[in-house]
């Protein structure tokens, strides 16, 4: 078995590698002392992460795309904690297309989620802006924060909340108790994830957005220009450092849940 | 029911509280309580939003307004202007090749995650895996125009090695380029679920067949394969639903003839003003879609009962 | 007997799947009961009706003279050990223990000292600071079992405790919650799927098949006066012959038994109470006797040859056919000292008892 494998390491490591190899390069010109984004490399610098800090325009899209992602985590893993309670612990009629039409938002398209919300707003005469970015993003975030908190609930042995019930506790005083402590690390992963989806989203916001552009439309009207390109290339490399540190977070509390409630890893996200 | 109240000789009015008590603390009642707030969002937000681009897909267009004529010479056009059929026709053709590609080079990442990791290192693999889908899109598809780029990292390489004395143009701006990129950004989409169906086979199946008689090659082919075709079949639809539609991709590196019908849907909306031709685009988009996901799951619908046994 | 549970018609419909079908039986103060049946037989269900997790389709429940109907679980007087314990693995053994002592009056010291006081009686004395999940099966169950009776309920529910444990530690716990329940003298009601630990540990059990009580009885009447065919199946082994009654004389019924002959049989010898036409006659393993050379029979006598023969060290297991009959009936034999296992094929004499039949029609 093991000389088997071999053949297929070695694949494996080369997938890794086209699967990284746009991230590496993005430190390399980040510090690349040259406009131009291309080999061979120019010297070191690191002009261009001060520059980041003298462009008012990024700063506003960066407080944009925060406010949007944090509101966008805590409201989707709220809903996500409702349906996902309600999918893992009760069976009622018609739950099998409720359930499907909520996560149908993983399997389409999202500019047709883009279009057909602002086909909707503009349509009841509602002005876009950050709020309407969350409304989008709530939508595609929830069905992650779903299937997150399904495999919480499902590690969650139902007989532990009929024992708190048992011993005195009401169904609330169970949920606080009980319920909530052992589906916390999934409820931190949801809304880790889901804010990291909304950071990075880009169609739902670029329709929706209106006057106040977030992180990727700012991004986005940026890679026009010639010019930005190695400031833009510095940004990214902060925006991947961020992302990977809150991965490896999400990841930390994922694993953490599933030590607590005694389980095996079946995997990673998703 | 009726006995309970009758035994103690209670008026039937306290029956018909406490039949209403039992529904309200009964299985279906607290569900389709729980679920109520997530169902009534999707409901707003996205039910009612389809609708909309139904309605509008049928509606007249007149120029910054559109008029309540109910018409099908949007579907006309969509369908009937040569250049929508192309646009159509090459998105379709880029997801299906992306698809395949995805798919095919992803099966033996997932069959070395699940085989050959040692238990314990499993999920550090799917995490390594899965970072670099979580990193800055618009970011990742723009630096691959910087590797295929005219100057880019493949060319000015090639160059410095002498393999080649011009750049290579075929790489970049074209159908390519797209379906390169797609690729890359939906590999963890096509690994995971192959990942999953592969995790749930019995090992002892596979020593089973080797027991019986069957080559390692031949164990694969007739046991571990139509195994794990529900986690093909997922991934297939997985990578090629969103693909169909990706708008960033297109727009940065595919140039003019590597447009596909996002790009059109977005013109239609924000540049051209024309919403009801733009909704008739989408929802023909999706019908298409939707068309071939069930031609698909139709076709591989053998592998798929297995699953429910 | 003074009955602190009360249940009454009990029916219990999942949507059209009938899980209770008219349960009736009184269960009495201080006393062990079991419910014993095979999986899907109700059982579980019915313990969860007493503890209040499901509501009743039909009928009442009266938990010590109160009626229970829309009481829920956490104002009855009744509590429940699980079949996986629930032990909260996010809390300590103590914080599991105190977990229902919550909104007691009492000072924290005293609670602390009624937790420590709940886990000696489990043999768990000193582990109040332990990590929950660490525990071993046999400790979950002790914590379990501590975490219940420190609110000192009327009734204690325990849905098959010990199903998750090996023998040796099972049989180990078996005598353990025996002793527990005559320490605090409150009333345990057992859901086992297991007939021996039913018998073992039960005062009175009742075999449950499809959603009815077939039988309620105390062991030993269980055992030897098993009420059908499908409850002496249920209850150790039962060895069945072909009968059919030939009279009924007052108390007495002659019964003409396949292989063995006429036989006259006690009333009690048929406890399911219907006494005339086709059916069978069993009888135990243990009641039936090979006759070795030179003993001497005591009862009836049969002829047969030996067909199978399993040698289990203290017992041997045998299977003959009676002359005249086609079923091997198993007898089991101790295997004294000087006494020899018989072989296959061998003839032999079967010595037997009418009074230990039991005649089912």
């Amino acid at each position: 078995m093991r000389s088997k494998g071999t053949g297929f390491r070695a694949y494996t490591i080369a997938y890794l590698i086209f699967l990284y190899a746009p991230i590496v390069l993005l430190p390399i010109f980040a510090f690349n002392n040259s406009t131009i984004i291309a080999f061979p490399l120019a010297g070191f610098t690191t002009n261009w992460f001060r520059e980041l800090a003298t462009i008012p325009a990024l700063h506003h899209a960066v407080w944009n795309s925060l406010v949007i992602a944090v509101s966008t985590s805590i409201l989707s893993t709220c809903l996500g904690v409702f349906a996902a309670r309600a999918s893992t612990r009760y069976d009622f009629p018609g739950k099998g297309p409720i359930i499907g039409f909520i996560m149908l938002p993983l399997v389409l398209p999202e500019i047709i989620v883009a279009v057909s919300l602002l086909v909707v707003l503009l349509g009841i005469g509602i002005e876009l802006s950050a709020w309407t970015v969350i409304l989008g993003h709530v939508l595609i975030c929830t069905p992650f924060s779903i299937a997150i908190l399904n495999s919480a609930f499902q590690s969650l042995d139902k007989s532990l909340e009929e024992a708190a019930i048992d011993l005195g506790e009401t169904r609330w005083s169970t949920f606080r108790l009980i319920t909530f402590p052992l589906i916390m690390p999934g409820i931190i992963s949801s809304l880790l994830i889901s804010f990291t989806i909304s950071l990075d989203e880009f169609i739902i916001a670029f329709f929706l957005t209106g006057t106040q552009p977030t992180l990727p439309v700012y991004i986005w009207s940026q890679l026009r220009f010639p010019t930005k390109l190695p400031s833009i290339m510095a940004l990214g490399t902060i925006l991947v450092a961020l992302s990977i540190t809150l991965l490896i977070i999400a990841e930390y509390f994922r694993r953490r849940g599933i030590a607590r409630s005694g389980g095996q890893d079946a995997g990673g996200f998703l | 029911m009726g006995a309970t109240g009758a035994n103690r000789g209670q008026p039937a009015i306290m029956d018909a509280k406490t039949r209403w008590g039992r529904f309200r603390r009964s299985e279906a009642a607290s569900g389709l309580l729980l679920i109520s707030p997530t169902a009534l969002y999707a409901l707003l937000m996205l039910a009612v939003p389809l609708a909309a681009i139904l309605l509008y897909s049928v509606l007249t267009d007149g120029y910054l307004t559109v008029e309540w004529t109910p018409t099908l010479a949007n579907y006309a056009e969509a369908w009937g202007d040569p250049l929508y059929r192309q646009v159509m026709l090459r998105s379709l053709f880029v997801s299906a090749t992306v698809t395949l590609v995805t798919v095919l080079l992803a099966y033996p990442v997932a069959y070395y995650v699940s085989f050959h990791v040692s238990p314990s290192r499993k999920s550090l693999w799917l995490f390594l895996i899965t970072i670099p889908f979580w990193t800055s899109y618009l970011i990742r598809v723009f630096l691959w125009k910087v590797i295929l780029g005219f100057n880019g990292v493949v060319n000015s390489s090639l160059m410095t090695l002498g393999i080649i004395d011009e750049p290579l143009t075929f790489i970049l701006y074209n159908v390519n380029a797209v379906v390169i990129t797609l690729a890359h950004a939906y590999a963890p989409f096509a690994i995971l679920p192959i990942f999953v169906a592969l995790e749930k086979i019995d090992r002892s199946l596979l020593e089973a067949s080797q027991d019986l008689g069957e080559s390692r090659l031949l164990t694969f082919w007739r046991v571990t394969l139509p195994l794990s075709m529900p986690g093909v079949v997922a991934a297939v639809l997985i990578v090629f639903i969103p693909t169909i539609g990706d708008y960033v991709t297109p727009q940065l590196v595919g140039g003019p003839e590597g447009r596909m019908i996002s790009n059109a849907i977005q013109l239609q909306y924000l540049r051209l003003d024309n919403y009801p031709l733009g909704s008739a685009l989408a929802v023909s988009a999706m019908a298409i879609v939707t068309a071939v996901s069930l031609v698909f799951l139709f076709l591989n619908r053998r592998f798929l009962r297995v699953r429910q046994q | 007997m003074k009955p602190i549970i009360q249940i009454r018609d009990v029916h219990k419909y999942y949507g059209d799947y009938h899980a209770l079908r008219g349960i009736n039986v009184d269960i009495g103060e201080g006393e062990f009961f079991s419910l014993l049946g095979p999986s899907g037989c109700g059982k579980t269900t019915l313990l969860r009706t007493i503890a209040g997790f499901e509501d009743l389709s039909q009928g009442t429940i009266h938990i010590d003279g109160r009626l229970m109907e829309g009481v829920p679980p956490n104002k009855r007087p009744t509590n429940m050990v699980f079949q996986s314990y629930a032990i909260f693995p996010h809390l300590t053994v103590a914080e599991n223990v105190g977990f229902g002592l919550r909104r007691d009056p009492r000072t924290p010291a005293q609670k602390a000292a009624a937790v420590e006081e709940a886990l000696e009686m489990v043999g768990l004395k000193g582990y109040g600071g332990r990590a929950a999940h660490a525990l071993s099966g046999g400790q979950r169950q002790r914590v379990a079992l501590a975490r219940a009776l420190i609110l000192k309920p009327r009734v204690l529910l325990l849905d098959e405790p010990l199903s998750a444990l090996d023998k040796k530690l099972r049989e180990q716990m078996q005598s353990e919650l025996r002793r527990l329940q005559r320490q605090v003298g409150i009333t345990f009601i057992l859901v086992t799927h297991d007939q021996e630990e039913a018998l073992i540990m039960s005062d009175r059990i009742a075999v449950m098949f499809e959603g009815q009580i077939a039988q309620l009885a105390p062991p030993q009447e269980l055992y030897r006066r098993p009420v059908t065919r499908q409850v002496a199946e249920f209850i150790g082994v039962m060895n069945f012959l072909p009968a059919s009654v030939a009279t009924v004389n007052g108390a007495r019924i002659d019964v003409e038994v396949a292989g063995l002959g006429t036989v006259e049989l006690a009333a009690e010898q048929c406890p399911g109470g219907a006494r005339s036409g086709k059916g069978s006659v069993g009888f135990r393993p243990e009641t039936l006797t090979i006759l070795f050379e030179g003993e001497t029979p005591r009862g009836r006598v049969a002829e047969g040859t030996v067909e199978e023969v399993t040698y289990y060290g203290d017992m041997t297991y045998y299977g003959v056919v009676p002359d005249g009959v086609d079923v091997p009936l198993t007898i089991s034999m101790r295997n004294l000292v000087g006494r020899r296992v018989l072989e296959r094929g061998e003839r032999t004499r079967v010595a037997w008892d009418p009074a230990a039949l039991v005649l089912f029609c």
